[in-house]
């Protein structure tokens, strides 16, 4: 297994709010891999880091290495358009420019000096085949692209990425904001671009990962939990949380037993009311606490595993409020 | 029952509102055209006036006023629009959005946005006095390049503000510049409301009065060069509306319904424009 991009000790802050501790890992390149662990574990830093999109977020701070090619990317005083041409990035909302189908995927290769018409031509149907798009746009490039479907939007998008010919695609939840159709769409072609690109996919969806990653990287609360070959790391999980947290997302989809609303209540109350709820379960039932707390976003789950209990998912699920999963055990 | 009433009451408070705005709009053109129109001739339009303003002559028309304003509205308002885009691009979080220096821009933006016109012409005045040079044309337009800017540089911020981050970033991890962005992304999404920014500033310039009754002045005359007097429509309306005899009032309700009409004109073009402009747009 060769490496393509080298992650030495990579810390990462928002302003006072430790989002990575010391992640030391490599990716290995022209194969996929995935991101995992619940929402707010860091996953989506980690990716920024690697095209140093974390710069535009007020307050961060990134320390450590990023190795791509021999080339820190973290180091300021390398030409960062230059990295970020070679690492495509699919978002998780589809976000086509405010220009037509067309200008889109030229965009990239025009701003990097290509003027050929020809040249562009090509380039863009070339780049439209490989994203499936071709077919269902070809009459109408001058269009605009926001005229298209959101699963359109969305392979638009990776058609655009890759017609700055990068090396890498970073995905972040690229299938997130997609229907189920649309998502497959984009699986079956993340699948076929890995013999030639080395792909990074954040995802808390384990079946996507299941289905796609060759290579897996565990992340919790900011921490690196495990890291290793797909499969060795979903069939036999050396770490405890990381069992946990596959089983406990396949374990979710069976349901929720029952859910208690804990917006407006500021720590430690939330907390005592959450136990309370608890207390109410048998062991195996899920609970669902929904906060809006920041505190409580790391605290309750904290406190929920002192107890003995499981967490099983933390995740945003608007812009206040948080949503946190948690099997009774004891 | 009190609250279906409650829900009633304020409807119809609402639309009381919008009547009375509505209907002091269509008085205020009632009125003019009801004044302006009889004596709106080709005369009108195609000669100059005769016979002294101060005078009150009714003879010629009202040729150097809309010549002398169409100077200075679409002058000052070319000017305006070249300064003020970029002041109001590098109020973008990319450049120097983030600082202290920003919001202190903004808030003497919003200040001076509020100075009223008489005291820019004040200022312009005394400025022309201390260099020597004659109230001219040129004077008044950068009178009102200064009066704009400040309305334009807000509402241009407040629109490139709302340009969604998620669009940057896109463009950004295309490998692209902070300017290349900015160009292709930011300005192609704010385009509309840069246009209504633009429009905005032209509005209040060509409109105002105050500010070049000092600094321009007004003349019978057609302006030959940046530096002669000119005539301008507000400053028409304000003399000829002083004058005694009726026929000279009514040359003033004529000047101002030509002004309406400009600012209709372009206001309509910008609508049409940002229409056309605006295919492209994620909303």
């Amino acid at each position: 297994m060769k490496s393509h991009i080298s992650i030495r000790n990579v810390n990462a802050f928002y302003s006072d709010h430790q989002a990575l501790k010391g992640i030391t890992v490599e990716i290995p390149e022209k194969q996929i891999t995935a991101i995992i662990g619940p929402s707010g574990c860091g996953k989506s830093t980690l990716l920024k880091c690697f095209n140093r999109l974390i710069d535009l977020t007020d307050g961060a701070r990134v320390s450590g290495k990023i190795i791509v090619d021999d080339m820190d990317v973290l180091n300021h005083s390398i030409d960062i358009t230059d990295v970020r041409r070679r690492m495509g990035l699919l978002p998780q909302k589809p976000n086509p420019l405010p220009m037509s189908i067309y200008d889109n995927v030229a965009y990239g290769p025009r701003i990097h000096g290509i003027k050929d018409k020809k040249k562009l031509d090509q380039m863009v149907e070339k780049y439209l085949k490989i994203a499936g798009l071709w077919d269902e746009v070809k009459d109408r490039l001058k269009s605009p692209a926001s005229k298209l479907s959101i699963g359109q939007q969305q392979r638009l998008c990776l058609a655009r990425g890759l017609a700055v010919e990068p090396e890498i695609i970073l995905c972040d939840e690229p299938t997130s904001a997609l229907d189920p159709v649309s998502s497959q769409h984009i699986e079956q072609q993340l699948l076929k671009l890995k013999n030639d690109y080395t792909i990074v996919i954040v995802t808390h969806n384990i079946h996507q990962a299941i289905r796609l990653a060759d290579y897996v990287i565990h992340l919790y609360l900011g921490e690196l939990v495990e890291h290793g070959p797909a499969n060795e790391v979903f069939e036999n999980p050396r770490e405890e949380r990381t069992r946990s947290y596959i089983n406990g997302t396949l374990f979710t989809d069976l349901g929720i037993d029952k859910e208690v609303n804990l917006k407006g209540n500021a720590c430690p109350y939330n907390f005592v009311y959450a136990k309370q709820a608890l207390h109410e379960l048998s062991k195996g039932k899920v609970l669902k606490l929904i906060v809006d707390d920041p505190l409580a976003v790391t605290e309750v789950p904290r406190g929920m595993e002192a107890d003995g209990h499981e967490v099983l998912s933390v995740k945003q699920i608007n812009r206040t409020d948080w949503e946190i999963l948690i099997c009774k055990q004891s | 029952m009190d609250r279906l009433l409650e829900e009633k009451f304020f409807k119809l408070l609402m639309l009381l509102s919008l009547a009375i705005v509505v209907g002091s709009l269509f008085m205020v053109v009632t009125v003019i055209v009801w004044k302006g129109a009889p004596v709106m001739t080709i005369s009108m339009l195609t000669q100059t006036s005769k016979g002294g303003y101060y005078l009150g002559g009714t003879e010629g028309g009202i040729l150097n006023a809309i010549v002398g304003s169409l100077y200075l509205g679409f002058g000052s308002m070319f000017l305006a629009l070249m300064i003020s885009l970029p002041a109001a691009l590098a109020l973008q979080k990319d450049y120097i959005g983030r600082t202290k220096a920003a919001y202190y821009i903004r808030l003497s933006l919003d200040i001076l946005w509020g100075i009223p016109s008489i005291v820019y012409g004040a200022f312009g005045f005394i400025v022309m006095l201390y260099f020597g040079v004659k109230a001219s044309l040129l004077g008044g337009i950068i009178v009102l390049t200064l009066l704009q800017m400040p309305i334009m540089i807000r509402a241009m911020d407040e629109v490139i503000r709302l340009v969604p981050q998620e669009l940057k970033e896109a463009s950004y991890t295309l490998g692209a510049t902070k300017l290349e962005t900015t160009a292709a992304v930011v300005v192609r999404q704010a385009l509309p409301g840069i246009l209504t920014a633009v429009l905005l500033g032209f509005g209040r310039g060509i409109g105002d009065a105050a500010s070049i009754l000092l600094t321009v002045n007004y003349t019978d005359n057609l302006p030959g060069s940046l530096l002669d007097s000119a005539a301008s429509l507000p400053l028409a309306v304000f003399f000829l509306l002083s004058m005694p005899s009726p026929e000279v009032q009514q040359r003033a309700y004529a000047s101002a319904l030509v002004l309406l009409i400009i600012v209709l004109a372009l206001s309509i073009t910008s609508r049409y424009l940002s229409r056309r402009f605006m295919k492209n747009i994620i909303r």
